[in-house]
């Protein structure tokens, strides 16, 4: 058995493992809190925006949401949007296995976001066309050079990790242009259209199209950024909340441990005071 | 009386960004910037579709005023209904 104070000494540490964990845990609870707002606000947006662009009747041929249409040759891409560090727990190893049952590097392009997922990729040597990093999200999230990357290839579908609840995260994947497509096509006779007839277009009709999709098309993929975030946040939670638990186990086997041998150590005293009195007792009925 | 008159002289304002609620509510007038200049929109005003530029938007209520910056945005006005898509 090793001695208390060594045990003593050993339990300090995973005592300050089990307060670090505790703390990660809670910054990552805090940043769950923070980010869900996000995405409900910017959903919000989305939806108000989406209204009024529904509003406005304009050449469908000639949108964004139709040019894939036209060139059934043109490369495809995949974007991955995973963590900038890890702690992220195995969320990103599923969605690089996930991406990976449907990849095919002859038709396909990938274009990462996160460190952590571009040394996924290098480790199982998978070449990706271009590499970003998760813009912040703290206030404003810029993903025009995303956006501007993106927008030569025919498809654009976005790998992301979805937050689903605390326990679960699930990863998710889509295609931004066929997405646009299919919301613009939906039917909606309750809403009201407006013409150049009977509105006032400053600049255009035209270039407010232009503006409202690309706006939109920058939300649909700051939403999947923000879900990402959400998602990472859950899973390290759950990562931090396991190795709390785990530090907690193993502190309270440690205090055990240092209890048995602390009381093993006063038992040897105690035995070794005891011997050492015999002794004395039977010296000195020898000397009388 | 006096109360139909305020509602008539007053519009809805939605201005609202990504992550950011500016202001929801009643209004009397709304001012930004557009290619053209600054304008004005009050109520009663026209359907209206226009780009933003950057500078100052002023949303102009009964009791107060509340002022941002925007650095690009969209303004629609439907039916007495302002809304303004910034900072996008």
């Amino acid at each position: 058995m090793s001695r208390a104070s060594a045990i003593e000494k050993e339990s300090v540490q995973i005592s300050t493992i089990q307060d670090l964990t505790g703390v990660f845990e809670s910054i990552a609870s805090t940043q769950v809190a923070k980010v869900k707002n996000k995405v409900d606000l910017s959903g919000e947006f989305f939806q108000l925006l989406w209204d009024r662009y529904r509003s406005i009747r304009i050449d469908p041929a000639s949108r964004i949401t139709a040019r894939a249409l036209g060139d059934e040759k043109a490369r495809k891409v995949y974007v991955i949007i995973s963590a900038e560090a890890g702690l992220s727990g195995d969320i990103d190893l599923r969605l690089i296995e996930t991406m990976m049952q449907n990849y095919d590097p002859k038709t396909t392009d990938i274009i990462v976001l996160g460190s952590h997922g571009a040394n996924q990729l290098t480790q199982r040597g998978i070449h990706f066309e271009r590499f970003f990093q998760v813009p912040e999200t703290d206030k404003y999230i810029n993903v025009d050079p995303v956006i501007e990357a993106v927008m030569p290839y025919s498809q654009i579908i976005v790998y992301y990790e979805e937050y689903i609840s605390l326990g679960v995260q699930e990863i998710k994947s889509i295609d931004l242009i066929s997405r646009m497509k299919t919301l613009g096509e939906t039917d909606d006779s309750s809403e009201e259209i407006m013409t150049a007839e009977d509105t006032i277009f400053e600049p255009s009709l035209d270039e407010i199209a232009d503006r409202m999709e690309m706006t939109m098309m920058t939300i649909a993929l700051s939403q999947a950024i923000l879900e990402s975030n959400l998602a990472q946040a859950a899973s390290r939670f759950n990562s931090m909340a396991v190795a709390k638990k785990r530090a907690t186990e193993l502190l309270t086997d440690y205090q055990l441990e240092f209890h048995r041998a602390k009381r093993s150590e006063s038992d040897r005293r105690l035995r070794e005071v005891m011997i050492s009195i015999k002794k004395k007792k039977a010296h000195a009925k020898g000397i009388h | 009386m006096a109360d139909k008159e305020s509602v008539s002289n007053q519009m809805t304002v939605i201005a609202r960004a990504p992550f950011h609620l500016y202001y929801e509510g009643p209004a009397e007038s709304v001012t930004a910037v557009n290619k053209i200049g600054k304008f004005d929109i009050l109520p009663g005003h026209a359907d209206f579709f226009s780009m933003l530029d950057p500078g100052e938007v002023v949303i102009g209520t009964n009791t107060d005023q509340v002022v941002f910056t925007i650095h690009n945005g969209i303004i629609t006005v439907r039916d007495n209904e302002v809304m303004l898509f910034v900072n996008m």
